[in-house]
């Protein structure tokens, strides 16, 4: 199977410090694939140096056969990167709808388009595609709402549409479950589900266990900045050194708690 | 030259006085009070006013500053508090709002014109060397120093101070940690009203003139020094200060007073472009996803 | 209509072009203290342009404004490097600097003004500021300016979903920096008369003023500021000399009380534009 998205020895470091070391794993279609590990081992910063925020030190990522380690990060959505952000970063002032209007910004990407007065027309196309995507995560009440007047767990579902509306060919996920409840986190589940039949590859980062079992075909495994394990959620289980790195850890917590 | 060099430092302490009394306020409670213009300008004006009525000077000028710690709190009371939580940009229009309305009361109460403010010191000069010092402007210098130095003591080793700061760090941890907002905030804004105030008294005794108006080329050149200091930076503020008044006097001994403007304001420009968080300022890195 | 009220109406006329010329870049987060340097650009060039080569008024003053907005485009690449409140001492600084320039540039009168002698009738401002308002109305409706409150809000991620940050924002301030000539080409001409000192900073203060009392969320907001700003010192000539003094006070109240501008989406919306969701509290 062709991966869609490659990264190749990757490494990343901020001063002295190295947070990312020689990091490698592919992503291929309809893949679902989990990045996890303890806190601090670096997930976030993969998702950062992947959709372009930071640069990388040294080694390549991928898309298809295209290389975009040095294509600026408001050109690879171009490639078909996008993603969620772990604290969900929707736009305050904007209303629901605005915002999935902003994520239609790069498949209509024209000076003629961004131009057009289209919201003088409630059912404009962009509109109504927007409107479209919103029902069908059964959210349409919200669409006039600001974000502020929403909660949480509507918050993430809209986050999640407004990234699919780019129409990704891989998209990151940050955390999607966290801060939801048990009915929340099964609806997600569902949107996600939908979403890889479409053919969108996704990556996951994500603490809960479960979910990641319910949904996710492979899981790479990051502690300190470098890959300790890849393989199916059986495999993980039974590696010694992330039993090392998790059950460790866990013990700690275990302690504390 | 170097008499200019003296001048323009001269000048310059009066900016500092108003740019350090900017940087307390948006340094530590992230306001930047627009009002202290006319803090300034109430120092000088009610001075003159009460020196007209009759009073010595000294109790004049305490008077004033009295009156100026009340409008002070005003402005918190109207202002800050019911701001907190909004865009940044508001409560400019506030304390905008109150700069028009002690300008407006004093033209109500002496009129537009400048008013001569009375030399209550005899005149006299120091001569060191070749430089000419003026008596009550190197009082007002050694002045403006003494207490900027004495602010950051008090911010640096007393219990206030390390309540202030912790408040400039994050009001609402310091409120939990049980530090009284509602008592720390309202002397925030009477220290730094006060020093607006004392700057504009300063003014008053040196340049022997007044009018409601005073505050406004004093007070925009004392902001544009607390931000090309970089915000909320003491030493930036003072830097911003002296270094405005030096450009300012130098630039009308060389070139003469019509290009004034075109040097001060494209020095603050270029140095705005080439640091864009001012000269002590720290440029955000990329924020954090 | 009488001398006065058509007075009033010019003078409105000319204060919501130039909130607009405000609101544009400020809808992208960018408070622009420099509005009356663009707008003295735009009085001067044009004014040049009709009174030296007898171009015609209505092609004068569009030349006047794209000079304002060839400025802002010249220097909005370094001077968008800064943000927040250092851009808006920037853009004062800028200001004041081309208030300078003209108060020295003798071809244009210099210190003792220049003297216009083509003539815009109060018809003609009327109309110029509907023809500024009817274009900020469809230009709010357009994925343009959708995008410059995105970037306010959140550059980072704007920047994510490929908006391209750097040319939108440039975009923003010349196109405010255009209004703002628009506005300084009518008011020389009506006023048959421009000098620099009037480019000062009071009407950069008082410009912005118009915006934020009104309020940025909507495009209802600057003309709202303008109103006021206009119609409330009028209103209080009753009053005397204590005219500004209430005028103030009402600004204070005013922003106390609606504390995010006067008008807000939210007042467009309810209750007759669709509701808000049931239990929908953050």
């Amino acid at each position: 199977m062709s991966a869609v998205l490659r990264v190749e020895a990757i490494s990343k470091a901020f001063g002295g410090l190295k947070v990312i070391q020689d990091v490698s794993f592919d992503v291929e279609e309809h893949g679902r694939i989990a990045l996890i590990g303890p806190n601090g081992a670096g997930k976030t910063t993969i998702f950062n140096l992947i959709s372009g925020v930071y640069s990388v030190d040294f080694g390549q990522i991928f898309i298809g056969d295209r290389d975009i380690t040095t294509v600026p990060s408001r050109k690879r959505i171009d490639f078909g990167v996008a993603r969620s952000f772990q604290n969900v970063r929707l736009m305050q002032h904007l209303t629901v709808l605005e915002n999935l209007l902003l994520g239609q910004a790069h498949v209509t990407s024209s000076l003629a388009n961004l131009l057009t007065p289209f919201r003088f027309r409630k059912n404009h196309p962009w509109q109504r595609a927007a409107m479209a995507a919103l029902e069908g995560a059964g959210l349409a009440d919200y669409a006039q709402a600001t974000v502020q007047e929403l909660p949480y767990g509507a918050r993430k579902r809209v986050d999640l549409v407004r990234a699919t509306l780019a129409k990704p060919r891989v998209l990151m996920l940050d955390e999607p479950a966290a801060g939801l409840n048990p009915a929340e986190s099964d609806a997600l589940l569902a949107d996600l589900q939908r979403l890889s039949e479409t053919g969108v590859s996704l990556l996951v980062v994500e603490h809960d266990m479960a979910f990641v079992q319910a949904f996710c075909d492979r899981v790479v495994v990051l502690n300190f900045g470098s890959k300790i394990a890849e393989g199916t959620m059986a495999d993980i289980q039974a590696d010694p050194q992330v039993r090392e790195a998790y059950l460790g850890e866990a013990g700690n917590s275990q302690d504390a708690a | 030259m170097a008499q200019q060099l003296v001048n323009g430092l001269m000048l310059g302490s009066i900016y500092v006085l108003v740019a350090v009394s900017l940087t307390l306020s948006i340094g530590i409670l992230n306001f930047l009070n627009f009002s202290i213009p006319g803090l300034f300008m109430l120092g000088g004006v009610l001075t003159w006013l009460m020196i007209k009525l009759g009073f010595a000077w000294p109790l004049a000028a305490i008077t004033a500053l009295l009156a100026v710690c009340v409008a002070a709190l005003v402005v918190e009371r109207f202002t800050y508090r019911w701001m907190k939580g909004s865009d940044p940009e508001v409560p400019l229009v506030s304390s905008l709002g109150f700069l028009i309305l002690f300008e407006n009361l004093m033209l109500v109460a002496v009129g537009s014109d400048q008013q001569a403010f009375p030399q209550v010191f005899a005149d006299f000069n120091l001569r060191i060397g070749g430089l000419l010092l003026g008596g009550p402007q190197l009082i007002s210098l050694v002045l403006s120093i003494v207490l900027v130095v004495m602010i950051s003591w008090v911010l640096r080793k007393t219990r206030y101070g390390r309540q202030v700061r912790a408040i400039a760090e994050d009001p609402e941890t310091a409120g939990i940690l049980g530090i009284d907002l509602q008592r720390i905030v309202p002397l925030v804004f009477i220290a730094s009203g006060l020093l607006a105030a004392i700057g504009g008294v300063l003014f008053a005794f040196n340049y022997l003139q007044v009018s409601p108006f005073m505050g406004e080329e004093v007070g925009l050149k004392g902001i544009s020094a607390m931000i090309v200091g970089g915000m909320g930076n003491i030493w930036g503020a003072i830097a911003g200060g002296l270094l405005i008044g030096v450009t300012e006097v130098f630039s009308i001994y060389f070139l003469g007073s019509d290009f004034v403007d075109i040097v001060v304001y494209g020095v603050l420009l270029v140095l705005l472009i080439l640091r864009p968080g001012g000269l002590f300022g720290r440029v955000e890195q990329r924020e954090k996803l | 209509m009488s001398g006065y009220l058509e007075g009033v109406l010019v003078l409105l006329s000319i204060n919501v072009i130039l909130a607009y010329a405000a609101a544009l870049p400020l809808s992208a987060g960018q408070l622009n203290l420099g509005i009356a340097g663009f707008m003295a650009i735009g009085a001067y060039a044009s004014a040049f342009l009709t009174n030296e080569i007898a171009l015609s008024m209505w092609l004068a003053i569009p030349a006047g404004a794209a000079a304002a907005g060839v400025v802002a485009l010249a220097v909005g690449l370094p001077i968008l490097r800064t943000h927040g409140i250092y851009l808006a001492l920037a853009t004062f600084s800028l200001g004041e600097i081309i208030k300078a320039v003209f108060l020295n540039l003798d071809v244009v009168g210099g210190a003792s003004g220049y003297a216009v002698f083509d003539y815009a009738g109060p018809m003609a401002v009327w109309l110029t500021a509907i023809g500024v308002v009817v274009f900020m109305l469809i230009l709010s409706q357009t994925r343009f300016f959708l995008y410059l409150t995105a970037i306010k809000n959140d550059a980072t991620v704007a920047d994510l979903f490929g908006l391209n940050t750097r040319n939108l924002q440039l975009a923003a301030l010349t196109l405010g920096a255009v209004i703002a000539g628009i506005g300084g080409g009518v008011y020389a001409h009506h006023f048959s008369f421009v000098e620099a000192q009037y480019f000062n900073a009071h009407l950069n203060i008082f410009i912005v003023l118009f915006v934020l009392l009104g309020g940025v969320q909507t495009v209802y907001g600057p003309l709202f500021g303008a109103l006021f700003f206009t119609a409330v010192p009028e209103l209080l000539r009753f009053s005397d000399e204590w005219r500004f003094v209430l005028f103030a006070a009402l600004i204070i109240i005013a922003m106390a009380w609606r504390s995010e501008g006067v008008i807000t989406a939210k007042l467009l919306r309810a209750p007759w534009r669709g509701k808000t969701p049931e239990g929908a509290r953050p």
